[in-house]
């Protein structure tokens, strides 16, 4: 038998490509934000996974340091150490900071402060791509590969200059900002102390001098032998602080910063899909309409519906079906032009192709429609 | 003796009810036998279309029969609940313009009613080529529509009304989109056909210098078919091919 889907398609080739291009670059935007979604996800277990702390101890009622402000001494740092279920601890300050590069492009990051001494290593070997991780108590930088930044060079930030000793592949804030990582007394200097003037006009004022000796969180691992929530219930018992343990830190990154962008995002998308799926529809009966004089003839003819309807339904499922390859091709061409992580999974891209399968066969319905319509009289009287 | 390819009987068509119903056919009786290429006459909106719509089975008339062949196809309702294999089994159509598939090659054009019938694809293509070739197309099978001229685009229209060897062809104004000489030799290859074939043609046309080579003339006066023997009636020599 004839198949009139692959006749027609061959007939008009060049615009069905041209228009499942069309399509496909639709769908490339759709896959691009299902990545951007995925990337949001990733990013913010990047740092958590990478510190890899058991616990975090943070500014009592706050659900700092990532999604509220959190301020604790440093010292915390030593009393935790007192408590039997912890190996080890580090106390950590994050702060979003602008550098400039030699083009004297201002550059987006968060600063992590780490304690280059400290007792576990909160950059993993395995990111760094090259150089080594902070030895020196000041103006040492390790950067990550997105901020542009090459080994060796000087950046200028406040009063001093920063040697950049390390850089690491990928990692980034919950927020999807490029990491630098400065010792953490650079870091505090930079966070917690003033200015000259304002020290004078603080002193005037009869305020107590400032303290620079705080930190963001304090983040530890267990000894093994100890459960993470009995440990965070016993620190817990001390009233001025709170603790998290890691899933519950890694659920307050959900729920308070991705939740709502992803749901956005995801909004979003199904808005594109919807989109898609419309587009699809009115160029299938477009394409219908073009062809509705023939369509005529074959019902006067004698031709069954059943063919013409296999005709329009298999044409609608090709431009799907193609579009969705242009879609993919298109995607993975772009998708490192962006600025923020994209992620491109073979299985969001099978699950998005079974949808267009389905939003093309309820599109190709409107086609349909028309041919169940087609009165074969109109093709008598000229 | 001759076969009955058309009979009609009392057929009536009326659009709409009561004060605004339209009487297009009022009563129309007549025959067309096989072999027979008939003219149908009749200043435009007398009915032709209506008329060929119902014998085309795709309009269902008032009231009255139809035949095709043997076979009473209507009588006040149809034989066949579906009209379309109606169609497909006993009627080829022609148009005024060809309205071949565009993205069907010539062949392909013709052999999709056979194959629709559930003929072989073999069997198919062999029926179509062999009308091919008797329309002259031999040299064309795989040509599409576009690459063809306006006369052979018809020609190949004529071949695909006959693939499906139908008892009657019902042809709108065929030569309304050719040229004089073109149309005579289509005429012309219309009544070799009905010949050749056995087969009743139904004719709508305008044009009269196309009526001598038809049997008989249907015309349409007030919403009857008077019939009209043309046998006597020659082409002029100049006309013919």
């Amino acid at each position: 038998m004839i198949n009139l889907a692959n006749k027609d398609i061959r007939h008009t080739l060049s615009k069905f490509i041209v228009t499942a291009m069309g399509v496909g670059m639709l769908l490339g935007i759709v896959l691009i934000m299902i990545g951007v979604y995925r990337g949001m996800l990733d990013d913010a277990r990047i740092l958590l996974d990478d510190i890899a702390a058991d616990l975090w101890v943070v500014q009592q009622h706050t659900l700092g340091p990532f999604a509220e402000s959190s301020r604790l001494h440093q010292d915390i740092q030593d009393t935790l150490k007192s408590l039997d279920g912890i190996a080890q601890t580090a106390a950590l300050t994050f702060q979003n900071i602008q550098l400039f590069n030699r083009q004297n492009q201002a550059v987006r990051v968060m600063a992590v402060g780490i304690d280059p001494l400290g007792e576990f290593d909160i950059i993993p070997r395995s990111r760094l791509m090259a150089g080594r991780v902070l030895q020196a108590q000041h103006y040492e930088m390790v950067v990550t590969d997105k901020t542009g930044f090459q080994l060796g060079e000087k950046i200028p930030l406040g009063r001093d200059t920063y040697t950049v000793v390390g850089v690491t592949q990928g990692t980034v804030s919950s927020g999807g900002e490029p990491l630098v990582y400065i010792s953490l007394k650079d870091a505090q200097n930079m966070q917690f102390s003033y200015s000259n003037p304002r020290i004078r006009n603080d002193r005037a004022r009869g305020q107590s001098t400032q303290v620079t000796q705080l930190v963001n969180t304090v983040v530890a691992k267990i000894r093994t032998g100890y459960r993470a929530d009995e440990v965070a219930a016993q620190i817990q018992q001390w009233k001025h602080l709170t603790t998290y343990t890691h899933n519950q830190q890694t659920a307050i990154l959900n729920e308070n910063l991705i939740e709502r962008a992803s749901k956005q995002i995801g909004l979003f998308t199904a808005i594109l899909v919807l989109v898609s799926g419309i587009i699809i529809g009115l160029i299938i009966y477009t394409m219908t309409l073009e062809k509705i004089k023939e369509i005529s003839i074959m019902k006067l003819i004698g031709i069954p519906n059943r063919m013409v309807v296999q005709m329009i339904m298999q044409e609608t499922l090709m431009l799907g079906a193609i579009a969705f390859v242009f879609g993919n091709l298109f995607a993975h061409l772009i998708y490192l032009q962006f600025p923020k992580r994209v992620v491109l999974l073979w299985s969001d891209s099978i699950v998005l192709f079974f949808v267009i399968l389905l939003a093309s066969f309820i599109a190709s319905l409107f086609g349909v429609f028309k041919v169940m319509k087609a009165d074969p009289a109109s093709a008598i009287g000229g | 003796m001759k076969k009955s390819g058309i009979r009609v009987e009392n057929l009536v068509k009326q659009f709409g009810e009561g004060d605004n119903a339209v009487h297009v056919i009022t009563g129309a009786s007549f025959e067309v036998e096989k072999g027979e290429l008939v003219a149908l006459i009749a200043p435009s909106g007398a009915g032709k279309s209506t008329l060929l719509m119902m014998i085309g089975c795709v309009l269902e008339p008032t009231a009255g029969k139809i035949w095709l062949g043997d076979t009473l196809v209507y009588d006040n309702a149809w034989s066949k609940a579906d009209t379309r294999t109606l169609r497909r089994e006993k009627i080829g159509f022609i148009f005024q313009a060809h309205y071949l598939i565009p993205f069907l090659n010539v062949i392909e054009n013709v052999s999709l009613l056979p194959l629709t019938n559930k003929q072989s694809e073999q069997q198919s293509t062999q029926i179509s080529s062999e009308f091919l070739n008797f329309l002259g197309l031999e040299d064309k099978l795989h040509s599409m529509p576009s690459d063809l001229s306006g006369g052979q685009n018809q020609r190949v229209a004529i071949a695909r009304a006959l693939a499906t060897h139908p008892e009657i062809i019902l042809a709108d104004e065929p030569t309304a989109a050719l040229d004089i000489e073109r149309a005579h030799s289509v005429v012309k290859l219309l009544k070799d056909i009905a010949k050749s074939q056995e087969v009743a043609i139904i004719m709508v046309t305008h044009d009269e210098r196309l009526l001598p080579y038809c049997d008989k003339i249907l015309k349409i006066v007030a919403g009857k078919v008077d019939t009209i023997d043309n046998r006597n009636s020659q082409p002029e020599q100049s006309n013919l091919a």
